[in-house]
């Protein structure tokens, strides 16, 4: 039993279970036959991930300036206006490959600097913090049809993926559970306000093994591995979440060793992961990450960065049309950054998740657009940045 | 059949607890005054908590960022030793062991109850370091003595707390026409205002508009801390006219003159009092301690009580009651974690949470296993009161509780982690029978599930099965 790993355990208490869903019918597992399955992963990256300390820009004399401490002196070069951190060595890779692209100067339409609306508008898509109750991932899944293929690396199911029934998720307790005991108790949940319950004993017992006499949720690469199996299974889940924080780096943020490379190694870490175990099913594998906002441009009094407006999404699968660097790139002079201050956003990043739910779940772009995002003015990039 | 009914609105009957007479008249008899805290521990006062709070920010922002801006290890070496002499590991676990301690061997425990939904409905969700310092003092300070006067008095005062202030921003919110705000052309924040309509008081069933959250953003401009250099965020709350909205506002039709702190308390007595307000808020709490889609029936007594008392909550609370009495025997609520264990904890007499001897606390070493414990299963099944992760506070809906993971954190729970807190003088099927009888219809058939088990005499081991498939039986899951 491990009792010290509650803090780390904290950390990853990310999403309570404070919103409603509404769904409370019971809808039966679909069948697709033999229509191909494409996996869409999304990493959460929360606390405000820091878009040009993961894909710089290079050569900005005026970065440079700004963020004399905190410059990389080493990257991996991607083309002759960006680099790589370093900690994210698999995109790189995967970039030579074709399978990595990354989508610069963009967020969600947030500009409030705020953690906490600015998650909630991230797992929402909507534009009112808090107004919404499900998630854009949840809203697409069910308008796709696609019931009970949603796989959450979390203990609570994540606002990302509510409003969709049935979703499974992976988060093992400390200890072995014993399983076996459900079946002492299975009968009793017999009545029909107990169909939840006896539901999700059903998809507790249909867990594949290795799901069941997992315990940890602290060792992260042990979750990813997991996650990649159950991807790989072509009857099982063809859509996951991961969740990380600690992006939040108001000091000590660091060059190639500070405290945001460390988060962009986690990330490099699931990527790593799942394309080793995911093997010929990368090819057909999208993996987006998500944050509520970019940082400020200039570093701050403890060599760290406040919260900002404009990120880069990372991007990696088989899925992807090309390594590139997509971006309408805003610039970095004072008057061209949003409020003199940040990165500005000149995609809206809700178009990319549009439309690789519609590479992913086969669906037409605009169709999911009216149905997920109340038919906001969202460009379809799929041509541009996925295989159609 | 009115076993059930010490769960739904308690914590079920422990076994040094007198069999009431009369449940109704039990429970019912429980809300006129404020039971004392029993624990015998340190109990700090939110001031005292919000100094601690501020040498923690203080310590952290001001001192160890800039001593080790080039160092990231000895800055997370430094600012865990920080964490150690501040407290701030160690006063979550403490306000746990308060509220837990209370929820088990309090005489009014319908009254607790209570607390944990008004708590929950004012709910400080997990943000900057409030839930280490400053939460749990809220619940005790602000939330509970508020219980026995009217809803509007809650309202005014959790509006102006310290901690739900700065949990909603309002501190951040200028006027733009104010003196501030003309200067620094700086503007409102509408967080708190805007939680204050929605969560708090009208619902957006209420029908107002981005200009409704505008005003009302506009009268609560100028309460905030009162900040200065050294205690940073934490200083007390003031009225700073410097940053007040001058002129007339309107919010759900209504006008508001210029009169700068006084605004506030007249809006609040509208909102308050608003028909909406007393809809919605009737609804929750039937929906909290009866079932997830309450019904007319159920909450317009709830309605006439609040309308004919002007919002007295003892009256509300005690229409509450008998209208869980009387749907007692066919609603089934489900229990959120936090409760469930607190319930097993009372019924089972669990050694949990650990006496206020072994919660003492020298702020020279990391708090202890043991001190940790009880803090570290509630983050594990999922419901750890005080960090919720939104201002709408834990949802009251079973289908956010019903997750795989989250069911199996019950099972491991009750098999894996009860065995190390039943008493060893309870180790027998006598006990176990006896808390049953007390507390569930269904007890013959858990009689006869643990007799089906055939276990002659009880070990430590055996308690694994019992406690993993009593406790996770429907009708212990619900209430």
């Amino acid at each position: 039993m491990g009792i010290k790993s509650m803090n780390c355990t904290r950390r990853n208490f990310l999403i309570g279970g404070s919103t409603t869903l509404f769904l409370t019918g019971f809808l039966s597992k679909q069948s697709f036959g033999n229509i191909k399955k494409n996996n869409l992963v999304i990493i959460s990256l929360r606390g405000g991930m820091d878009g040009l300390t993961a894909v710089p820009v290079l050569g900005d004399k005026r970065l440079k300036k700004l963020r004399r401490e905190l410059i990389l002196e080493e990257t991996l070069k991607l083309n002759s206006d960006f680099a790589l951190h370093p900690k994210l060595e698999i995109f790189h890779q995967l970039w030579k490959e074709n399978k990595a692209a990354f989508v610069h100067a963009t967020n969600i339409p947030y500009t409030g600097r705020s953690h906490f609306d600015g998650q909630n508008l991230m797992e929402t898509g909507g534009h009112v913090p808090y107004k919404e109750k499900t998630g854009w991932l949840g809203r697409g899944l069910l308008s796709s049809n696609i019931i009970g293929e949603g796989l959450a690396i979390s203990l609570p199911m994540p606002l990302l993926l509510r409003g969709v029934p049935q979703n499974n998720n992976f988060f093992p307790s400390p200890d072995y559970v014993k399983t076996k005991l459900i079946d002492y108790i299975y009968d009793e949940f017999r009545e029909d306000h107990n169909a939840l319950i006896r539901s999700t004993f059903d998809t507790i017992k249909k867990r594949p093994i290795s799901m069941q006499i997992a315990t940890d949720s602290n060792d992260r690469n042990k979750l990813a591995k997991e996650a990649a199996k159950q991807l790989k299974d072509s009857n099982g889940p063809r859509v996951a979440v991961f969740e990380l924080d600690g992006f939040d780096t108001h000091a000590a943020q660091g060059g190639v060793d500070g405290a945001h490379a460390d988060e962009l190694e986690e990330v490099n870490n699931i990527v790593e992961i799942l394309h080793r175990n995911l093997g010929e099913v990368f090819n057909d594998t999208l993996i987006v990450t998500l944050t509520e906002f970019g940082r400020t441009i200039k570093q701050n009094g403890g060599y760290g960065t406040e919260h900002g407006y404009g990120s880069a999404i990372l991007m990696a699968g088989g899925l992807l049309k090309k390594a590139q660097v997509y971006t309408d790139w805003p610039g970095l002079k004072k008057r061209e950054l949003f409020e003199g201050r940040d990165l500005n956003s000149t995609i809206d990043a809700r178009a990319v998740y549009n439309s690789a739910m519609a590479v992913c779940f086969n669906k037409d772009p605009e169709f999911l657009k009216r149905e997920v995002f109340w038919g906001d003015n969202l460009p379809d990039l799929t041509n541009e940045l996925f295989k159609v | 059949m009115y076993n059930s009914f010490y769960r739904k609105v308690g914590f079920g009957i422990g076994i040094n607890d007198k069999i009431p007479a009369d449940p109704l008249k039990w429970a019912t008899d429980q809300l006129d005054k404020i039971p004392e805290l029993l624990w015998t521990g340190w109990i700090p006062s939110e001031k005292e908590m919000r100094i601690k709070y501020g040498e923690w920010i203080y310590g952290d922002r001001k001192v160890l960022r800039k001593k080790y801006k080039n160092d990231k290890n000895a800055y997370r070496k430094a600012k865990d030793k920080l964490s150690i002499q501040t407290g701030e590991r160690f006063f979550e676990l403490n306000e746990h062991a308060i509220r837990h301690y209370q929820t088990k061997y309090s005489n009014q425990p319908v009254f607790e109850r209570f607390w944990l939904f008004w708590g929950n409905h004012f709910a400080i969700s997990e943000k900057d370091s409030l839930a280490d310092f400053s939460t749990g003092p809220y619940q005790r300070e602000i939330i509970r003595p508020n219980m026995i006067k009217t809803f509007e008095d809650m309202v005014q005062e959790v509006t102006r707390s310290w901690c739900m202030i700065h949990h909603l921003d309002n501190s951040e919110s200028v006027g733009p026409n104010s003196k501030r705000g003309i200067e620094s052309r700086d503007t409102i924040n509408e967080n708190h205002a805007r939680e204050l309509l929605e969560l708090h008081t009208v619902s957006p069933e209420a029908g107002y508009t981005q200009d409704d959250v505008i005003n009302l953003a506009y009268i609560m401009t100028g309460w905030g801390h009162k900040w200065n250099n050294k205690v940073l965020e934490t200083g007390d709350v003031w009225f700073d006219q410097d940053k007040h909205q001058k002129g007339e506002k309107i919010v759900l039709g209504k006008k508001y003159k210029n009169e700068g702190k006084r605004e506030l308390s007249k809006v609040i007595h509208d909102l308050s009092n608003h028909p909406q307000c007393i809809k919605f808020v009737s609804t929750k709490l039937c929906r909290h301690f009866i079932t997830d889609n309450p019904t007319k029936d159920m909450v317009d007594p709830v309605i006439k009580a609040w309308t004919n008392s002007n919002g007295n909550l003892i009256k509300i609370h005690k229409a509450v009651i008998q209208q869980a009495y009387k749907n007692n025997n066919f609603t089934y609520k489900f229990q959120l974690p936090e409760v469930w264990i607190m319930q097993l904890s009372r019924i089972f007499d669990l050694n949990l949470p650990i006496s206020s001897k072994k919660m003492n606390y020298e702020f020279k070493f990391e708090p202890s296993n043991r001190q940790e414990q009880l803090t570290w299963y509630l983050n594990e099944v999922g419901h750890s009161p005080y960090r919720p992760k939104q201002p709408n506070g834990w949802s009251d809906y079973e289908v956010d509780w019903i997750s795989p993971e989250l069911l199996l954190r019950r099972l491991w729970f009750a098999s894996n982690e009860i065995p190390n807190h039943v008493k060893i003088e309870n180790y027998s099927h006598s006990f176990m029978f006896l808390c049953l009888e007390r507390n569930f219809d269904d007890y013959e058939r858990m009689t006869s599930m643990i007799e089906d088990l055939k276990i002659n005499k009880i070990t430590k081991n055996d308690l694994e099965k019992i406690y993993g498939i009593i406790c996770n039986l429907p009708w212990v899951l619900k209430a």
